[in-house]
This record gives C-alpha cells, sequence and structure tokens, in this order.
C-alpha cells in the first residue's frame, strides 16, 4: 500500500511538473514574440511624392494621391510666407516628428575617415538624430541634412525606425540653439541604392531655399547582415516660430 | 562702373603675389563633390550656399546668395566672388581685424582663406587676374548661378586638400561703424572700405561620400534570443517528462 501510494504520489508529481513547465514554456514563448520587432516600414514602391517643390508652384500642389486617411489634409504653406526665411546659421537641437511620434535630442556629425557621413556611435548618442554639421542649419538656404539609425545591433529600432511612415504634408519640427523652431513640410520619401546614391541631388539640389533632408537606412539584406539602401525624406521650411 | 573697375587693380595683384606662392600637388584629381554655406562676414546679412562638382579639371558649379547689397553708385552693386586658395582654408574671424575698425577687409582676410585661386565670374575668364572685373561679376542683391568651368590645377589642389574658401566681396555701407563706412579701402583709396571687403564666406568641404550607415543591426531577425530559448526549453522538458510518464505507465501496466 505505501509502495502504491508513493507510486501514485510520484506519479501526480510527475504530471504537475510536466504540465508546469508546458505551461512555463508557453507563457515565455508568448513573451518572446511579443518582443519581435516587425521589418520597419517602407514606402510604398521606392518614391512618395516629389523632391524640392519649386517655391512658385508649391502653394499650388494637389493634395498626396494617397494620403492617409486619419490624418489632416497637408496644409501648403507659401514658401518665404514666414518672416524671417531664411534664418540664419543656428544649429539644431531637437527634432519632433508628430506624425511617428519621434521627439529626440539632435547631436553634430561630420565625415568618417573613409569620407562617408558619420554616425551614432555606440553609447549614450546612439539613438539620436544627427545633424551633418557642414550642410546649412536647419532654416538656412540649401538642403539640411539630419540622420538617424533605422535599427542598430546594439538596442535595436532607433530613432528614425518609422521614417517609412511619412507621407506628404506631414510636419518636421526643429528647434535651434536660438530658441526658433524651424517647421519643415514633407514633400516626399525616396529610397536609393547605397551603391549608387545621389550625393548632389541629396546634399544639393536647390541652393537657395531652406530645405531639409532626414536620412536612415532601408533594405535590409538578411543574406549579407546589412542595409543595402538609404531611406531620404525631402521637406521643405514653411513656417518659423518662436524668438 | 568703368572707372571703380581700373581701380580694382591693385586688388588683383595682391591676390596674385599671394596665388605665386607654392602649393602641394596632388596625384590624384580632386573628383568629387564639395559644399559650403555661405555665411555673413563683417555684419552683412546675406546667406546662401554653394556646391561644386568636380570631373578632371571641370567644375560645375553652382552658388546661390541673397541679402546683398542692391546698388551702388546707382548701378547694381557688382559683387566679385572667388574661390580664394593657399593658406588655412577658413573664414576669417573678428580677431583677424588687425587694425581694429571692425570689419576684416580683404587683406586682413588672407591669413585664413588666401588669395585669389578662380573667379566665378558671370561669363569669360575665371581666371585670378579676373578677379576684380566687375563687368564680369555678379551684380544686385541675390544670385542663383550655375556655370561649368575649367579650374587650374592649384585650385584642384586646393579642393582636394579642404583649403578652397569661397569669398563673395561688397558691403553696405550702411550696415557699418561710423569709421568704417567713412573709410577708403586700404587697397584701392578711391573706393570706400565697404566696396572691397567681404561680405560672405564659406570654406569648402568634400561632401559625404557614398550612402548612409544608419543601420548597424535589423529587426528582421531574432530579437530575443535567450526567451525563445528558456520557453523552447521549458517546452522541451515538459515533453521528456511526459514521455518519460508514459513510458513508466506502460512498464507498469505490463
Amino acid at each position: 500500500m505505501m509502495r502504491d501510494h508513493s507510486v501514485i504520489g510520484g506519479r501526480r508529481g510527475g504530471l504537475l511538473l510536466v504540465v508546469a513547465a508546458a505551461v512555463a514554456g508557453v507563457i515565455v514563448l508568448g513573451f518572446a514574440l511579443a518582443s519581435q520587432e516587425p521589418a520597419p516600414p517602407s514606402p510604398p514602391g521606392s518614391a512618395v511624392g516629389t523632391i524640392d517643390p519649386s517655391p512658385a508652384t508649391s502653394q499650388d500642389r494637389t493634395p498626396s494621391a494617397d494620403p492617409t486617411p486619419d490624418r489632416p489634409e497637408p496644409e501648403h504653406d507659401v514658401v518665404g510666407a514666414a518672416e524671417e526665411v531664411p534664418l540664419g546659421a543656428s544649429e539644431p537641437v531637437s527634432v519632433s516628428i508628430p506624425a511617428i511620434d519621434v521627439r529626440t535630442e539632435v547631436i553634430a556629425l561630420g565625415k568618417a575617415p573613409d569620407g562617408t557621413l558619420a554616425v551614432p556611435q555606440p553609447g549614450p548618442n546612439l539613438d539620436k538624430a544627427a545633424w551633418f554639421e557642414d550642410s546649412p542649419t536647419p532654416g538656412q538656404p540649401g538642403p539640411s541634412v539630419i540622420e538617424g539609425h533605422v535599427a542598430t545591433e546594439q538596442r535595436g529600432p532607433s530613432v528614425f525606425f518609422n521614417l517609412g511612415n511619412l507621407r506628404p504634408g506631414d510636419k518636421i519640427s526643429v528647434e535651434r540653439e536660438d530658441g526658433k523652431v524651424a517647421v519643415f513640410t514633407v514633400d516626399g520619401l525616396r529610397d536609393f541604392d547605397k551603391d549608387t546614391f545621389p550625393t548632389k541631388l541629396v546634399y544639393g539640389g536647390n541652393l537657395s531655399t531652406p530645405t531639409l533632408r532626414l536620412i536612415t537606412c532601408s533594405d535590409f539584406d538578411a543574406s549579407i547582415g546589412h542595409h543595402t539602401g538609404n531611406l531620404v525624406v525631402f521637406s521643405h521650411l514653411t513656417r518659423v516660430r518662436g524668438a | 562702373m568703368r572707372k571703380p573697375l581700373t581701380l580694382l587693380v591693385p586688388l588683383a595683384a595682391a591676390a596674385l603675389t599671394v596665388a605665386m606662392s607654392p602649393t602641394a600637388a596632388f596625384a590624384d584629381g580632386a573628383d568629387g563633390t564639395y559644399q559650403t554655406t555661405l555665411d555673413p562676414l563683417n555684419g552683412s546679412s546675406g546667406s546662401g550656399m554653394a556646391m561644386i562638382s568636380v570631373t578632371g579639371d571641370q567644375a560645375s558649379i553652382d552658388l546661390s546668395w541673397s541679402g546683398l547689397p542692391e546698388t551702388f553708385m546707382d548701378a547694381p552693386y557688382p559683387h566679385v566672388q572667388h574661390i580664394h586658395i593657399g593658406n588655412r582654408g577658413e573664414c576669417p574671424s573678428p580677431s583677424d581685424d588687425a587694425n581694429g575698425d571692425g570689419i576684416v577687409d580683404t587683406v586682413e582676410g588672407q591669413p585664413a582663406y588666401g588669395a585669389i585661386g578662380t573667379t566665378l565670374s558671370t561669363k569669360g575668364d575665371t581666371s585670378a587676374a579676373a578677379g576684380t572685373n566687375i563687368k564680369i561679376a555678379p551684380g544686385g542683391s541675390s544670385l542663383d548661378y550655375s556655370r561649368t568651368i575649367t579650374l587650374s590645377q592649384d585650385t584642384l589642389d586646393a579642393l582636394a586638400s579642404g583649403t578652397g574658401v569661397i569669398v563673395v566681396h561688397g558691403l553696405d555701407p550702411a550696415t557699418l561703424s561710423k569709421k568704417a563706412a567713412n573709410a577708403k579701402s586700404n587697397l584701392v583709396p578711391e573706393l570706400p572700405l565697404a566696396a572691397t571687403s567681404p561680405a560672405l564666406c564659406g570654406a569648402l568641404s568634400a561632401s559625404p561620400t557614398g550612402g548612409v550607415a544608419t543601420g548597424s543591426g535589423s529587426t528582421s531577425g531574432v530579437e530575443n534570443v535567450a526567451l525563445f530559448g528558456a520557453g523552447g526549453g521549458l517546452l522541451a522538458a515538459a515533453g521528456v517528462g511526459l514521455v518519460g510518464r508514459r513510458r513508466r505507465s506502460v512498464t507498469q501496466a505490463g
């Protein structure tokens, strides 16, 4: 009898352990799945909207052909309507992009030793946006360039993870050291192959209009473990707020 | 407007003297894209940007500025503009104002930006000799300039070594201190100091090459390997336990 009991007790205990392990396993796997990040959004096709609308026509642009329904109709402010366009030089301090819930400090970076644009390195600045210090400050005439990681090995999704969700008409606000806030309106998105990156178009183009380019990575190639493309958001200054 | 042209010749001569100083030669070309913002000097209210794309000795030059004085002697204000070369490759700072008149004049700026290497004229001669030829200088308060020209080896070398500086001249006397506004040019005594002084300056540097490495990782892989491992391990343990339990009951039944 004692022996039977112990056998029964042992069998019950084993069953409990098995069930507990199975339940715990399912729960842990659930957490693991929940922590999985989706791929970053990319614009439909490789091109949305326009690049650098000329000041004369920007006010006449028709709304985007594929507007996101829950977004207000894009405002088309007249370039030059703001009193102080273009602005003088003043470095960017922070950038906020409400449409994709981005608000971040902005650091200044130059070029890496190999001549490419330097990018935020592992450490406290890894997930901040970076202004290219040889480009105009936001609000000065010409294209100001601000970059940010899409994702990093160290921390996964980064500051510009959702950049591909921006659409023409969305606003980008850049706070400057002088207290002014330069507000840019998105004109378009382009996906460029890094091998044929159009330097002159992205860092140049219309040199007289204050514009802003946001750059991040795109087109992750799992077979080589690298992004092979760059997503560039083109926008132009439509408003200046503050001091 | 013919008179100032003659008067400005000593300015070119002074510039040429410095241009003769030897510069390092570079075996490889200056191929690439260079850029700079044009920022105000000497209380100027102007601003602008320049971009230069070089292939061999051919340079496609795009230049845009605004906010400079509109008229001079009842005519469009001539704003001579150059790529200066051969010195530190920088724009001067207020501390370069050697005589303390509040203006860093063209000569005072030369230790920073050097002498004229190329004249960004609207047509014809682009050599240093055309540096003060106001007949082919842009005039008025703003400019959108696009021109493909041949660059000298000295200017190509300066671009490649990061010592090329774009300077646009011509200040509004009304924005200067009374002393400076009344002063005569130290190069051309018949002209006001304002006319020959730098108004905009930008040190050229190579634009970044290639794409941008803004993605050291990806979210397309497995983010939480440890969690997946732990969960999988627990399930596997449960499976082993279940099998073991069945075997035992089979044995006992037998």
